[in-house]
């Protein structure tokens, strides 16, 4: 045999060594994906949950679900597929709800919705797919949706729920701010009204301010945020953020707007004519702006205006935020036009939230005088330039910077008509990719959120050529907005989304007739709420015809008392008339009733027996004292109810006492388990609560106010009025 | 050709080795105050944030409506109605009196009032007017704000069994 033939089939060593090699190399590459796959992070926790679960007493219960395979929830009709349960194991075991335990085991909180239900992802964003823990959390090339930070997570909530929720107060906030700095001007934005006034109307603004003031507003608003966030107004501390936002001006523009912008009036104001008695006997008095000031208190202006007040060598601002602040308004606007505001604000600005006081002649010379002559600062335009007379260039480019800035979309100039969708629409901006979003040369993080809130700051620094002007905001409202704009992800991604939505109620309180006329002239709403459209400063009056009696109202209307021990009046005496009085009572007790509350209480049952056991029962069993004045002593939490067998009527507390939050929602009196019999007595003693006439103010405020520091500047309290 | 196949074999080690290689976990926690759903300033010390989950903030809205009167020194209406009160009801931060508190008798003083609890009759029932998830969430506050801290009890109670 040739050594051929012999040599087939025996393999030589080297081949053999080669064939071992490839084998292993086979072996190897087979085994990476096994291996890979072995060690995938969710892998990992599946095993080290297991592990964690033996050291926890309810080993059985955690365990009982467990399967070492991915989880996912399925939703198909809401297009839901999350895989977040796989690594978030624990994140229904409740005994898991403790901080001790390690992400990512914890439990979730407990919300409205159940995990099962809704998935994760509609409310935290994010990939539900994915399998790989930064695909899932972060901007990836494949996947785009980053988690929503924890912060901003009322935005998911405001995606379905248009109605405001209780749970939500950031987004609540930010729709808030949204409506009130008139985004809606320029962008269009979903479910965002617009403010009834934003600017001042300016088509007769030069009758009220100087070329020079005009000049100064644009180039330094009156109120100013410095870099570290302090906000100031004149030069005192505010909480106020700026409403006129900051729009960088050149010197030319500055002149040009404020030429065009003094040239607006049509005719000038005609002075009052003073009663010439009432000028004869005040024009000499050296103490006539005191007394002015003395009248300016007790008008309670500082309800809405607010003025720096030197008290134990420290400065501050004190009073409410409705109107502007007033401390240099003397330095700003024309005497004559100052008079007339005064006695007509609507002339001027038909949507201003001022009241149209009844004015004697004699009040308006005193205050009018006081606010000249004392509101005012010598220095306030010292650093403006010399300004001539407006040439007619200056008008013209004043006239076109006036449009191009957007100005329109908040001033109102009779003959400019403000331009639809100035600024982009952004009903779908909270939705949006990374990828859509132009940074320019801005430094901050590749995120919607660091986008949204460099934009509002500085709109330069992520588009130079942007004509939006910059805003100031306290972090905390600039979180509230950007949580309100994330939560305008655009239409609903499918049917089953969009079904869930919750439309905002709508609202609605127009009254007609005398009323509406005496409503509308001392503009109630701006403090009251009714139907709840209105201000929070004070008692909602949806109910109050079924809680007030009539001689009370007409009494109290006349001349307001605070009903709370610890609250500093704060409604303005309006000297209404007789007539007026009584219209505005009727139609509270005509109108303004609860259908909770019948009428049907005879007050001749109240016998003496019955309110001594009523008395028993506050007193003893149930220590309403606790949150209740009565006289000298009681807590300041509920209503004084010393005089409240005047003020309310029995069928009202009755009804009251049986479930009060059916009656004011969100009262903070608790509703009680009293029986009817319980109830009837505590009713009989409480209409046996008689003062003959109400004292002139309430002592107890005067007390409180003095060394608690109560002033008329202390945080409004947000209490539905539940009084 | 052992040259060529020793070099294949490294080749695919390293491949092997950098597939197996985990990717280091997102850097989530930048920003701690950005993961949580509220915050509250410690009452004792206005330095230190306190980050409250959904439940803990929920607490906080419903003890800042209701509960705040009494059980805190300043209200958002000014003074506090602390004082009329006798006996001084406690602090809603005191960790040395309510630590001690169990979930449940504390849920059953809210809700059933402090009468029903053989406590002050000034403290009112509140089952019919919270929800049984807003007392719960009360509590959640209470312990999320509580000086000295509050430590859990190893053996969780009753009242986070199944539904």
């Amino acid at each position: 045999m040739a050594p051929e033939a012999e040599n087939m089939g025996i393999v030589s060593r080297r081949m053999r060594a080669a064939f071992a090699l490839s084998t292993l190399i086979f072996v190897a590459v087979l085994a990476i994906s096994p291996t890979r796959d072995f060690f995938q992070p969710w892998k990992r926790y599946k095993r080290q949950y297991a592990r964690f679960a033996q050291t926890r007493p309810d080993t059985k219960r955690l365990l009982a679900d467990y399967q070492p395979g991915i989880e996912q929830i399925w939703i198909p009709e809401m297009n839901v597929v999350d895989r977040c349960t796989t690594c978030h194991t624990g994140m229904t075991q409740s005994s898991l709800a403790d901080a001790s335990v390690p992400e990512p085991f914890r439990a979730h909180p407990p919300i409205p919705h159940r995990v099962k239900e809704w998935g994760c992802v509609v409310c935290h964003r994010g990939q539900g797919p994915a399998t790989e823990v930064a695909e899932a959390h972060e901007t990836t090339l494949a996947w785009e949706q980053p988690l929503l930070p924890t912060r901003y997570i009322q935005a998911s909530c405001g995606v379905c729920h248009q109605a405001d929720l209780p749970q939500t107060p950031r987004l609540t906030k930010g729709r808030q701010l949204l409506a009130e700095f008139n985004c809606v001007g320029c962008h269009r934005l979903s479910g965002i009204e617009t403010p009834a006034m934003i600017g001042p109307d300016l088509t007769n603004i030069g009758n009220k301010v100087g070329r020079e003031w005009i000049y100064k507003w644009l180039k330094e608003p009156r109120t100013v945020v410095d870099d570290s966030g302090n906000t100031t107004v004149n030069g005192y501390e505010t909480e106020d953020e700026p409403r006129m936002p900051y729009f960088r001006l050149t010197e030319q523009e500055l002149r040009g707007l404020s030429a065009y912008l003094v040239s607006l009036r049509s005719q000038p104001v005609q002075p009052h004519a003073f009663n010439p008695k009432v000028v004869a006997a005040w024009e000499k008095k050296p103490d006539l702006a005191d007394q002015g000031e003395i009248r300016f208190r007790e008008m309670f202006c500082s309800t809405c205006h607010s003025l720096a007040v030197t008290r134990a060598g420290e400065t501050k601002l004190i009073g409410g935020d409705i109107g502007p602040e007033l401390t240099k308004v003397g330095s700003k606007v024309n005497g004559d036009w100052l008079v007339a505001w005064l006695r007509n604000p609507q002339a001027d600005l038909p949507n201003s939230k001022m009241p149209r006081y009844e004015w004697s002649d004699e009040d308006l010379y005193k205050v009018s005088h006081y606010i000249a002559a004392k509101l005012t600062d010598s220095d306030l335009l010292s650093n403006v330039p010399k300004l001539d007379a407006p040439t007619q260039d200056e008008i013209q480019l004043g006239r076109r910077l006036f449009v191009e800035k957007g100005c329109r979309s908040c001033h109102l100039i009779q003959g400019l008509t403000p331009q639809k969708d100035f600024g982009p629409d952004l009903t779908a901006l909270g939705g949006k990719n990374v990828s859509q979003l132009e940074f320019g040369n801005s430094k901050i993080p590749r995120h919607l959120i660091a986008y949204m809130q460099a934009k509002i700051t500085d709109p330069h620094s992520v588009n130079p050529a942007a004509r939006m002007p910059q805003y100031h905001f306290k972090p905390e409202d600039l979180d509230a907005i950007t949580t309100a704009l994330l939560s305008m992800t655009g239409p609903a991604q499918s049917p089953a989304l969009a079904r869930l939505v919750v439309p905002a109620a709508h609202k609605e309180f127009h009254p007609a007739g005398a009323f509406g006329e005496v409503y509308e002239r001392y503009k109630c709403y701006v403090c009251h709420r009714f139907n709840g459209l209105g201000g929070d400063l004070a008692p909602d009056l949806t109910f109050e015809g079924s809680r007030a009696q009539r001689q009370w109202l007409i009494a109290f209307l006349k001349n307001p008392q605070t009903l709370r021990p610890t609250l500093t009046l704060r409604m303005p005496q309006f000297n209404l008339t007789d007539a007026e009085a009584s219209v505005l009572a009727d139609y509270i007790e005509m109108a303004l009733d609860s259908p909770a509350v019948s009428g049907g209480v005879d007050s001749k049952e109240f016998t003496p027996q019955l309110a001594a056991t009523g008395k028993q029962l506050y007193e003893v069993k149930y220590q309403c004292q606790a949150c209740h004045t009565i006289g000298a002593s009681g807590g300041y939490v509920g209503p004084n109810l010393s005089n409240v067998g005047n003020w309310m009527k029995p069928s009202w507390i009755e009804a009251w006492l049986k479930d009060p939050p059916a009656l004011v929602p969100g009262t903070i009196e608790p509703r009680r388990t009293f029986s009817d019999d319980e109830v009837r007595a505590l009713t009989a003693y409480l209409m046996t609560l008689r003062q003959s006439a109400p004292p002139k103010n309430a002592g107890a405020t005067a007390r409180l106010a003095g060394p608690s520091g109560a002033q008329p500047a202390a945080a409004a309290p947000a209490e539905g009025g539940g009084r | 050709m052992k040259m060529r196949a020793l070099l294949c074999l490294l080749l695919i080690g390293a491949l092997t080795a950098l597939a197996a290689c985990r990717k280091t976990a997102p850097a989530a926690a930048a920003n701690p105050a950005l993961q949580s759903y509220d915050t509250e300033q410690d009452w004792n010390d206005p330095q230190h944030t306190i980050l409250l989950n959904y439940q803990q903030a929920e607490g906080k809205r419903v003890f800042y409506n209701n509960c705040v009167w009494c059980h805190a020194d300043a209200t958002p209406a000014g003074p506090s109605n602390r004082s009329n009160v006798t006996p001084t009801p406690p602090l809603l931060n005191d960790g040395s009196t309510m630590n001690g508190l169990s979930d449940e008798f504390m849920q059953n003083t809210i809700t059933l009032g402090g009468s029903a609890m053989g406590k002050s009759a000034m403290m009112p029932p509140w089952g019919r007017t919270l929800t049984q998830d807003e007392i719960r969430a009360v509590i959640a506050y209470a312990r999320a704000i509580a000086q000295p801290g509050y430590q859990p009890p190893a053996r969780p109670g009753p009242q986070y069994g199944i539904k």
